[in-house]
């Protein structure tokens, strides 16, 4: 009951609430991004086994960001996250050319699933701060994402958790790009 | 209006034309139909099993907005479908049944003070809340997930509804069934009971539910090798339950005064009979793990066969042809197969030394002899076995243990007499281990129990250092004959059984041992700190009537 009461207000003066799963591959920096902006700190943190869930406040929006791990055993797990997101964040190691395949196949994996087939992707092409990392525009290419999804709306946004450069630019793309529906 | 926000609802939930699982609900609740259509319900059922994740939820509230409907006719389709989901498709739907929310939508057109006369879907819903009650919550191995239907049960009786009586046909159809399954298929119905529940625990979203996620998920991605194990052993604890039952219908198709219509007999008959294709399945999977509990199968398939076969001759009246089915072997071959993979694992009982207290408890020692109603599940296993012990009839039961304890006497008088009983264990280990194993000619006899009609005695011995010999003795107290005398018994996991026939399984009165077995525990350390523990069964019948006595006998220290 309270929380529909808090949910008409929330209308009422333009604020959302939405659910943004986060995933990549192990040792993208999910969790770094992750408290990076929840505390703007940097945590390090030991491999996730499970998940954190933290909401992050901005703009009016209320972002519910799940952060699952990434490890391959978790992987199969993922799709009991599935269910209500919003919008799918993949955290892409820039640097980690040799998984950058491993990556694309799991995120074509995860966007060819029924229930994901709505939501708004965007990638973030973390640690761009490392030396030899691929640029926003070579993951972008790499994926190929314009040539395979059709209705979706997707972005690749650079970033570098440590600094915090690209987080705010990719929720605020998030936030605009899901307030019209 | 057009702000996107999360509800409790999943997310697709409005184009309902769009979604197949709305439109298989709808159909099998349209107005149009006379009466509820099993097939389309069936559908349902199906669709749900086949995508699994969201759709018990989405099917669940669906079903709850309509049995809410204005419409009786769609409610009561409504309601017939939600009782085939729930016993079609196991726990993602009794979670979501379970759900707080759902119970009260589901009351929802319930009065606060019940009506004199209850509607038509007020009464099926009083009636599918009692069936729940009944079943899910009291036997679901899982039962401690579904508390709120408990509670609405509760409420509502608290409230004056009275729920409607249910016969037992009804309620059989939720009951767990025993099944024989294969390790696969036991590990796949947990894999999506953990998935359910996971899904749940993330829609939840309260910190509580998020920390047990968490530790669910850990579950799932970490332990699977556990659960392979698990698995295993369950396969084995069913295979076990079949085997008692498959000796108890050679049993009684042995015993004179035969009635094959005999409701326990054609249960017995049912579910060796089902459980047969099975054999098959799990020799295919265990093939290149297992051999021995492959060999122990095929044998054990080979009696089922014999049974099954003789059970025919029986019933098409050639009793001369059944009784050229040898019988006698069967349960002494099944009881020498504990020597194999099965019998490792057995303990017919679930019982495990670690969690024994290291000094005899005397309530451990407790005894039951009852006779057996036919009618009461025989077959349940024996750690279902009720260990309540009618006093007065039974007054010697309890004693075994202190006996046990005297018959350690012969050595004694090396020890303190003034020590404490576990001490007495330890410094008779201590003794037993200083002097060579051929020596250790203990041989008194140790009274395990003694009841109205048998007296039970073990003579033990220790062979070497890794294994005790034990000759069992049973004798007659009554002055009337016991037929088809039967002993099980199971020792720790850490331990394993070998067992030699019983000499005979009939007493006469008054024999004194009458009947003797011998029986080696292999892997029992001589010094072990806890002294070793067996758990039998004695089964038996006397004039006509069977009788069961079981209980846990703790060995003497040698």
């Amino acid at each position: 009951m309270g929380s529909s009461v808090s949910k008409a207000l929330g209308k009422l003066f333009g604020s959302r609430e939405m659910k943004i799963l986060m995933l990549g591959l192990d040792n993208a920096g999910k969790t770094t991004i992750l408290y990076k902006l929840k505390l703007n700190k940097i945590k390090t943190s030991a491999p996730t086994v499970g998940f954190n869930v933290e909401t992050v406040s901005f703009k009016n929006v209320k972002f519910n960001m799940w952060d699952v791990g990434g490890q391959e055993r978790l992987r199969p797990l993922w799709r009991h996250y599935f269910p209500g997101t919003t919008s799918l964040i993949f955290v892409i190691d820039s640097q980690d050319k040799d998984r950058l395949n491993e990556a694309k196949e799991e995120l074509y994996s995860i966007i060819s699933e029924k229930e994901m087939e709505n939501v708004v992707l965007l990638v973030w092409a973390n640690k761009q701060d490392l030396k030899g990392a691929l640029k926003p525009q070579e993951i972008s290419d790499f994926l190929e994402l314009g040539d395979n999804l059709k209705n979706q709306m997707w972005c690749v946004i650079g970033s570098n958790a440590l600094a915090g450069q690209g987080l705010v630019e990719g929720l605020s793309w998030i936030s605009t790009n899901t307030a019209k529906k | 209006m057009s702000a996107i926000y999360l509800t409790d609802a999943p997310v697709r939930r409005q184009h309902t034309s769009g979604n197949p699982l709305l439109r298989k609900i709808q159909r099998a609740c349209r107005i149009s139909l006379t009466e509820p259509d099993l097939a389309l319900n069936l559908d349902v059922a199906d669709y749900i099993n086949e995508k699994q994740g969201a759709t018990s939820r989405d099917a669940i509230i669906t079903i709850a907005r309509l049995i809410n409907t204005r419409d009786t006719h769609t409610a009561v389709f409504a309601i017939a479908l939600l009782d085939v989901l729930v016993k079609n498709c196991g726990y993602p739907v009794h979670l979501q049944i379970s759900r707080k929310e759902f119970l009260n939508e589901l009351v929802k057109r319930f009065p606060e003070h019940p009506p004199l006369r209850y509607s038509k879907v007020q009464r099926l819903i009083l009636t599918a809340i009692e069936e729940w009650y009944q079943t899910l919550c009291k036997h679901a191995s899982y039962k401690d997930d579904l508390g709120f239907i408990r509670d609405m049960h509760r409420l509502l009786k608290y409230k004056g509804y009275v729920f409607p009586k249910l016969d037992e046909s009804q309620l059989s159809v939720l009951k767990p069934n025993n099944n024989l399954k294969t390790a696969s298929e036991i590990q796949k119905e947990q894999e999506i009971a953990q998935a359910a529940k996971l899904e749940e625990l993330i829609r939840r979203g309260k910190p509580e539910d998020l920390k047990e996620a968490n530790k669910l998920m850990k579950i799932m991605a970490g332990f699977k090798e556990d659960n392979v194990v698990e698995a295993k052993q369950a396969v084995v604890h069913e295979l076990n339950k079949l085997k008692r039952k498959a000796d108890l219908l050679n049993e009684m198709l042995n015993s004179g005064d035969l009635d094959l219509n005999n409701e326990t007999i054609q249960e017995l008959y049912g579910s060796l009979k089902s459980a047969q294709p099975k054999f098959q399945k799990i020799i295919e999977e265990e093939q290149d793990e297992d051999n021995g509990l492959v060999q122990d199968l095929l044998k054990f398939n080979d009696n089922v066969n014999q049974i099954l076969e003789k059970f025919t001759l029986l019933k098409s009246g050639d009793s001369q042809g059944a009784s050229q089915i040898n019988p006698e072997n069967l349960s002494t071959a099944i009881q020498m197969n504990q020597g194999g993979a099965l019998a490792n694992e057995i303990n017919l009982l679930d019982f495990d030394d670690n969690t024994e207290s290291s000094s005899p408890a005397p309530e451990s020692m407790t005894t039951n002899t009852q006779p057996v109603d036919p009618l009461t599940d025989l077959l349940g296993d024996l750690n279902d076995l009720n260990i309540t012990t009618p006093a007065a009839s039974t007054p010697n039961f309890g004693l075994g243990g202190d006996i046990s304890l005297g018959s350690a006497q012969p050595t004694s008088a090396v020890t303190n007499s003034t020590a404490a009983q576990s001490d007495a264990f330890d410094l008779l280990g201590d003794f037993s281990s200083s002097i060579p194993p051929t020596s250790a000619q203990t041989q008194s006899r140790v009274l395990v129990n003694q009841s109205e009609n048998v007296k039970f005695e073990f003579e033990v011995v220790r062979e070497n250092q890794n294994s005790l010999k034990i000759k069992s003795f049973f004798s007659n107290l009554s002055s009337s004959p016991l037929t088809e005398v039967a002993v099980l018994l199971a020792a720790p996991k850490t331990m394993s059984l070998r067992l030699n026939p019983q000499s005979s399984s009939t007493l006469r009165s008054f024999i004194n041992d009458g009947i003797t077995q011998s029986i080696w525990i292999d892997n029992a350390q001589a010094n072990a700190p806890k002294p070793v523990k067996l758990k039998w069964k004695v089964s038996y019948k006397i004039n006509g009537s069977p009788v069961e006595e079981t209980a846990v006998f703790t060995l003497p220290n040698i």
